[in-house]
Order: structure tokens, then C-alpha cells, then sequence
């Protein structure tokens, strides 16, 4: 009966986070299937775009194999592979959640010194993912059914999604008894779950198309993926029940063998040995921007990385929509609007609302490497570091040219991706024009990173919360004002509308938003210099 | 004697609680003084202000003879410091960490560096999440002390040490303190404080209540006796400075002031003694007099 126990409280513990993930999730799909009956139109629209998308290597991997041209068959296509991910992530941080981070953190120990077999708890986890998993797959069937798709493939897509949940939710527990860390458990789940995103990524983009049954026989790395196998269902078509078939064996093996590993292990102990470190520090690491340096670069590689990716999938995105003629007058309405350009020329427009979403992610790279900052001081290391002869406007100007650094290395790196993959089909002109849109965002992003800076000096305890709410509205009011038809008074306040796409003669605005950055930053680092150390 | 850290009336406020309550303290160059009081006394405030990481709303401190808060990082040059609760950065080595924090003060003595991970037994390859918490201590120690410093401040700095890294830890302040350095160590382990300190000032919310060298303190308390002897209860009873007198199985205990031991004990030899203990006053006898017991149960300010 201890399992119950410890059951009801993991889910307790659960009861916020458990239905922000599935209600999520199911918000997802219905807002994508949703969408999908707007934007894709009748059958005839339907049968067109997913036509093009075949043609289009880069969306194929991006979405998956289209299959069909029902409604169905399109909302599939549209969300399968990003829900896959979410619901595979959702499980991955709940295995590690109730397994390892317990035993790191000690809370095992006091729980096992009662007379509790060493294996209730792991059970109990894998109860509360079978139901939590079950709960998602019930809420998707509804999702689905909300936009009118026919009612088998709405459960075979669901069912598989949630059977690809509990394939990682065995992977998850698995990486918890290979690992003596919550963070290396959590970090291994989190590849597995993108590799098998990536997997059927390149698949699906080198497989051969059918563009009579508007279907795709993907290569082979889609069938090493789990997430792969969720599309082999063929779900609003062919309605086939043996890959759920398959991806429930892989949840067996992978929860079988971590109850296996977990039997025979001891409290604390892993199969991988925990990696030591460097008996002394590199030549580097003297001074707060080498600290925040060897802090902030793993982070920034998956900020940069990702970035450069979408930068990469850009020309093939822009050759497709130029070839294709979709370019409706709505759509490029929409592109307007995200891109602040008036341009005419689909391609250029494309670019410009490619890039002002970057700006966006590289505002963000540098929030996060601002409020760093935060975290060090809460957890009492700037305490041991003002200690020594080091000063206080020093220390946060380190931190905020590691996060200028890192805002440019995201927008360099996008920029150039994006110039390659034009430079490949010969669109020289597309290529400057994307290195130069990437980079002129930049003192915009950066006012993001000066305003957070101040925060930081101004009001540490709300600087988390604060930074990320200005971000996010900020944000938000320049990505999507203009479509929800906000005056243009209260677009303008954000930075990333403020400032005009290229080609530009009106630099007044991206300079003003620069000095913006700068004196946020001084005026921060004043403010630190004025205030109590607050934890 | 120069002194080397001066506070007097210093208040500190956290909203409505006054932490620091016109507390005095005055360490003198060369010494080692015991910072002695309660979880919650302001210890670990005084510390803070005095290391410019809080501003005071009142009263004055110097460091050096300089002002913290203005001068904090000119101060810092001189300073070695090992707070109450180390945090480590988590993906840092312990090795990485001292030598950041030396680097940050001029650069670690290698020598000395590696004789204090020796000592210490500590594993300098381990991240700074997988350390327990007195190998945490033990980071912290080897940093402050890789690197001379003229003032050494020490936040309760054996709470997770074991007895054999304890004596470690006193061979390092006797050898810092050999070498001219001004220790201020603060603690609520009286024995550390009776074997290192010179002085110690003692705490009570937020005002220093006792402070003076270890031997003045002593003549403000009392020595026990447990004396077989034929002098009567009652002679010894009226003598004026004896308390608490009682007949314990066949002795006569009681407590006596330090300067009336010679009176008591005049009276003892006239009256013929055949076993006599006598144990010397502790600190602990003084910590209880201010303390009591409300240590347990005064709230953390």
C-alpha cells in the first residue's frame, strides 16, 4: 500500500505542473487543427500546400510525411512531430522529477529508512505516467474530435502520441539509473527525445515522395525513431495499428530495464561514474567574465545552434514559396506585418519575418544570460566573490557583455546560416540581405539585455519574474500587434517594431533603441553599486 | 596596538526587526577574536555590513580604517573570507573554484595551495554539486588561505568540519596568526573559541553584551570547589562571594567568585582538606549567564 502512498504524493506534488504539460499540449493540437481548417482552406487548398510541402525538403523535416488530404490527415501532419516532442519532454522531466532528483537531493533516503521496498517508488512513477499519459491521450481525442476529423484516426494519432510518452517515460528512467545527476539525466532524456526528432527529421526529408497518394516513404533513419514510428500509423488513411504495436515494445524494454538496473542498485549509485573535473581552473578562469563565460557557452550553443538551423531551412523555405506561387495576398499580409516591411517580393518579406523572430530568440539568449546574475547572487556566490578586491559595477558589466556577446553570436551565427543556404541555390542578393536583417537586430535585442540589467540593479527580488514578463509582452506586442490590429502607438513600444526592416534610410530608430541598451545597463550597474546584496 | 576593525552603534534594519541593534566590536591587529552568539544574534549581519555586502542605518565601521561600503574593494585586497553557508558553483571543480576566488584576490601561493588540499584531504576534481557540505567548508578554507591576507573573516567555519579537520583548521589560524594576520572568527562552538581566541565579543540580539581578552571574561564568572573537609555547611556558606553551597554525597560543593577564592580557600586549610576539585570557569558558564535557556528557544531574528 506504500506504493499508493508515495503515489498520491508524487501526483500531489505533480498537481500544478502534470496539467500545465497536458493541457498544453492538447491547447497545441486543437489550436493547430484549428488553424489548419483557416489557413489550409477546402480540400482542394488542403491538396495544394501539402503538394508543395512534399516538394519542400525543409518542411518535411520540420512537420513529418504528409499523408492524405483530409482535414485530418493535414492537422496530422501540422502538429504530429512537435507534440511527439512535447508529450516525450513532459514524460522525460517527470521520470527524472521522481527519480533521480529525489535521490540526489536525499529525499529518497528518508523515504526508504521507513519499511518501503527500494522499488515502490519507481513503480509509483510509472504509475503516474501511465495515467498522466492516458489523461493526454483522452484530452487529444477531444482536441481532435473539436475540429470535426474522422473519429479512427483521431484515436490512433492520440493513442500513438501517448504510447510514445510512456516509450519515454522508460528512457527517462533508464537515463535516471545511468547517471548520478538530475541534470545529466534530464540532459541525456532531453537528447534522446530531440535525436528522435531529428532521426525522422532527416528521414523524412530524403524519403521519396508520392505526390498522387500525397504520401512519403521516408528513408531510413525515420525508422530508428520512435517518433517515426508514431507516423507509420498512417493515421486518417491507412489506420495502422502495429507501429503503436512497436513503440509500446520499446516502452516494455526501456521500463523493464530500468526496473531491472534499479533492483540490483545501490541508494546514490549509477552505472555511469560521475565525471570528474579539472584538478586546477584554465587561465581563462580569473576574473567574472571568464566565470560568466564558462557559464553561459554550453546554454548558448543550443540558443546559436537552434537558431542557425531555422536560419538554414530559410533559402530552401523561400525557394519553395517563390516556385510555388502560394504567395495569396493574405499570407502576405501576415509576413507584412511579422517582418515590419512594406516589401513587395514574397522571398524578401519571408526574410525579414524570419529575422524578426530571430531577433526575438537571440532578446531572449540574452535575458537569460542577464538573470545568471540572479542566480548567483541568491544562491550566495556573488557574497563570495565581492568579497575579494572585486567591484560590484564590474562584476555586472561582465555578466552584460557576456550577454551582448551572446545576443551576437545567435544573430551572427542565424545570419550566416541563412546566407549559406541561399549562397547554395545562387540567391547572392537573399544572402546579404539575411546575414544584414539577422545583425541589425541586434540593438534591439540588446535593449532587452539592458533593461533586464536594470531590473537586476533596481529591483533584484522581482528581476526574474519582471525580466521574463517584459520580454514576453514586449515581445509579443512587436511579433503580433500588427495582426491583432493594436494601435500602432502601442506596437511601437517594443523594440523589435520600432526598428525598420532592410533596406532602411531611417536609422534613427535602431540607434535610439541602442543608446536605450547602453544607459539601461549603466544605470543598473549604478543601482547595484546603491543597494543591499539581497538573496 | 592598531586597530584593525572598529564598529560602534552600528544598526542595521531588515524592514521592521533590527538585526543589528548599536552593536560594538573592536578588533585589534594581530589577534584572533572570537565572535561569539546564538543562530539569529547578527553575527553573520555584522559580517556582511562589515564586508560592504550591507549598507548600516547607523553607527559607524571601519575596515583597515577605511569605510566598507565606499571602500570595499580597495579593503578586499587584504581580506580572506569563508562565509557560514558555502555555495559552490555546481559544474565547477572544487580546484576550479579556489583557484577562481584566489585569482580574483592575486593568485593562489601553489605551494601553500597544495599542502592545504593535502591537509585537508580534499578532492579537488569533484564538482562543486556532488561535494557534502563540510567539503564544501573545506573549498572555502583552502581558498581563503591559498592566499595570505592581513584580516582573515570566518563564518562559522568548522559547523561541518569533523575533529581530525578541526585541528587541521587550527594549525592554519595559528600559523596566519604566527605570521602577523588579524583573525575575526565567529562561532557558536565555545571550545574553538576558548583554544584560539584572544578576545571574544559576545552577541545578543543585534548588541555586543560582553567583549575582552578570555582571562578578564573568566574573573566575571564563578569557580566551582568539591571539597571533602571538616569545616561545616555552614561556616563556608556565610562566607561572603560562595553561592549555591550544598552537601553532595560527603563534599561540600559550591560556586565562588574569582576574587574571593583566597578568602574561601584561607578558611578551607584552617579547617583541614582531604580532597579538593576545583574546575576553572568556562565560557560556556559565561555564554549561559547571557543566554540561559532562551538559546533554544529565542526566536532567529
Amino acid at each position: 500500500m506504500n506504493v499508493v502512498r508515495i503515489l498520491v504524493q508524487q501526483a500531489r506534488r505533480d498537481r500544478v505542473t502534470l496539467p500545465i504539460w497536458i493541457l498544453g499540449t492538447v491547447a497545441l493540437l486543437a489550436v493547430a487543427a484549428a488553424s489548419v481548417g483557416q489557413e489550409y482552406g477546402d480540400a482542394a487548398g488542403r491538396s495544394g500546400i501539402l503538394r508543395v510541402a512534399l516538394a519542400t525538403p525543409a518542411l518535411l523535416a520540420l512537420r513529418g510525411i504528409p499523408n492524405g488530404d483530409s482535414l485530418g490527415s493535414a492537422v496530422h501532419f501540422q502538429s504530429f512531430a512537435f507534440l511527439a516532442v512535447t508529450i516525450g519532454l513532459m514524460n522525460i522531466f517527470l521520470a527524472t522529477r521522481h527519480g533521480r532528483a529525489d535521490e540526489e537531493q536525499g529525499r529518497r533516503e528518508l523515504v526508504l529508512a521507513g519499511p518501503v521496498s527500494r522499488m515502490a517508488p519507481p513503480i509509483a512513477t510509472l504509475l503516474l505516467g501511465v495515467v498522466a499519459n492516458a489523461a493526454f491521450v483522452v484530452l487529444a481525442i477531444g482536441g481532435y474530435l473539436s475540429a470535426g476529423v474522422a473519429a479512427s484516426g483521431a484515436v490512433l494519432s492520440s493513442i500513438a502520441l501517448g504510447m510514445i510518452g510512456l516509450a519515454f517515460l522508460g528512457l527517462g528512467m533508464l537515463a535516471g539509473e545511468l547517471t548520478q545527476t538530475s541534470r545529466g539525466a534530464n540532459t541525456i532524456g532531453v537528447v534522446l527525445v530531440l535525436g528522435a526528432y531529428a532521426l525522422r527529421a532527416a528521414g523524412d526529408a530524403l524519403g521519396r515522395p508520392d505526390v498522387t497518394k500525397i504520401t512519403l516513404e521516408p528513408a531510413w533513419p525515420s525508422w530508428v525513431s520512435p517518433i517515426g514510428w508514431g507516423q507509420q500509423t498512417l493515421a486518417f488513411t491507412d489506420n495502422r495499428w502495429w507501429p503503436v504495436g512497436l513503440i509500446a515494445a520499446l516502452a516494455v524494454v526501456a521500463v523493464g530495464a530500468a526496473l531491472l538496473v534499479h533492483s540490483q542498485r545501490e541508494l546514490g549509485a549509477s552505472l555511469l561514474p560521475e565525471r570528474t573535473g579539472r584538478a586546477t581552473a584554465r587561465r581563462s578562469l580569473a576574473s567574472p567574465v571568464g566565470l560568466a563565460w564558462r557559464q553561459q557557452w554550453p546554454t548558448l550553443i543550443a540558443w546559436a545552434g537552434g537558431s542557425a538551423l531555422l536560419g538554414l531551412v530559410l533559402g530552401s523555405l523561400v525557394t519553395a514559396v517563390s516556385n510555388a506561387n502560394i504567395g495569396n495576398a493574405q499570407i502576405q499580409v501576415i509576413l507584412q506585418s511579422l517582418g515590419h516591411t512594406g516589401a513587395s517580393d514574397m522571398g524578401r518579406t519571408l526574410i525579414s519575418a524570419v529575422m524578426v523572430m530571430v531577433g526575438a530568440v537571440a532578446a531572449a539568449a540574452g535575458v537569460q544570460a542577464v538573470l545568471r546574475m540572479r542566480e548567483e547572487e541568491t544562491e550566495g556566490r556573488l557574497e563570495t566573490v565581492l568579497a575579494a578586491p572585486q567591484s560590484r559595477i564590474g562584476w555586472l558589466l561582465s555578466y552584460a557583455l557576456i550577454a551582448t556577446a551572446s545576443v551576437l553570436i545567435v544573430l551572427v551565427a542565424t545570419g550566416l546560416a541563412a546566407a549559406a543556404g541561399f549562397a547554395a541555390v545562387d540567391q547572392g542578393d537573399n544572402a546579404w540581405l539575411s546575414l544584414g536583417s539577422a545583425v541589425v537586430q541586434a540593438p534591439a535585442a540588446l535593449s532587452f539585455v539592458g533593461v533586464t540589467a536594470l531590473l537586476v540593479g533596481l529591483l533584484p527580488r522581482l528581476a526574474v519574474s519582471f525580466g521574463w514578463a517584459v520580454f514576453g509582452i514586449l515581445i509579443g506586442f512587436g511579433l503580433f500587434g500588427g495582426l491583432l490590429n493594436l494601435p500602432k502607438g502601442v506596437e511601437r513600444i517594443s523594440p523589435i517594431a520600432t526598428v525598420p526592416a532592410l533596406p532602411t534610410d531611417d536609422w534613427g530608430p535602431t540607434i535610439i533603441v541602442g543608446v536605450i541598451a547602453v544607459v539601461a545597463t549603466a544605470l543598473g550597474a549604478m543601482a547595484l553599486r546603491r543597494r543591499d546584496l539581497s538573496t | 596596538m592598531t586597530t584593525v576593525i572598529q564598529a560602534s552603534g552600528l544598526v542595521k534594519k531588515f524592514g521592521r526587526t533590527r538585526a543589528l541593534d548599536g552593536l560594538d566590536l573592536s578588533v585589534a591587529e594581530g589577534e584572533v577574536h572570537g565572535f561569539l552568539g546564538p543562530n539569529g544574534a547578527g553575527k553573520s549581519t555584522t559580517i556582511r555590513v562589515l564586508l560592504g555586502m550591507l549598507r548600516g542605518n547607523g553607527g559607524t565601521a571601519t575596515v583597515f580604517g577605511r569605510e566598507p561600503w565606499r571602500d570595499a574593494v580597495s579593503i578586499h585586497r587584504d581580506v580572506a573570507y569563508v562565509p557560514g553557508d558555502v555555495s559552490l558553483w555546481p559544474n565547477l571543480s572544487g580546484g576550479e573554484t579556489i583557484d577562481y576566488l584566489t585569482r580574483l584576490r592575486g593568485g593562489a601561493d601553489p605551494a601553500l595551495r597544495a599542502r592545504l588540499l593535502a591537509d585537508f584531504e580534499l578532492d579537488p576534481k569533484k564538482r562543486g554539486r556532488s561535494y557534502s557540505k563540510g567539503n564544501r567548508q573545506k573549498v572555502a578554507l583552502v581558498a581563503a588561505f591559498a592566499r595570505p591576507a592581513k584580516l582573515y573573516i570566518l563564518d562559522e567555519p568548522t559547523s561541518g568540519l569533523d575533529p581530525v579537520m578541526e585541528s587541521v583548521f587550527r594549525r592554519e589560524i595559528e600559523r596566519v596568526q604566527n605570521d602577523g594576520a588579524t583573525v575575526l572568527l565567529s562561532s557558536h562552538i565555545l571550545s574553538e573559541v576558548e583554544q584560539l581566541c584572544d578576545r571574544v565579543t559576545i552577541v545578543r540580539a543585534g548588541k555586543a553584551v560582553e567583549t575582552g581578552a578570555l582571562d578578564e571574561l573568566r574573573h566575571l564568572t564563578r569557580t566551582s570547589f568539591r571539597v571533602a573537609t571538616s569545616a561545616p555547611l555552614a561556616q563556608v556558606s556565610k562566607l561572603i562571594g560562595v553561592h549555591d553551597s550544598r552537601v553532595e554525597a560527603e563534599h561540600l560543593v559550591f560556586d565562588v567568585d574569582t576574587d574571593a577564592i583566597d578568602r574561601v580557600l584561607a578558611t578551607l586549610t584552617q579547617a583541614g582538606v582531604s580532597s579538593l576539585t576545583v574546575t576553572p570557569p568556562s565560557l560556556e558558564e559565561l555564554f549561559l549567564r547571557h543566554y540561559g535557556d532562551r538559546i533554544e528557544t529565542e526566536p532567529a531574528a
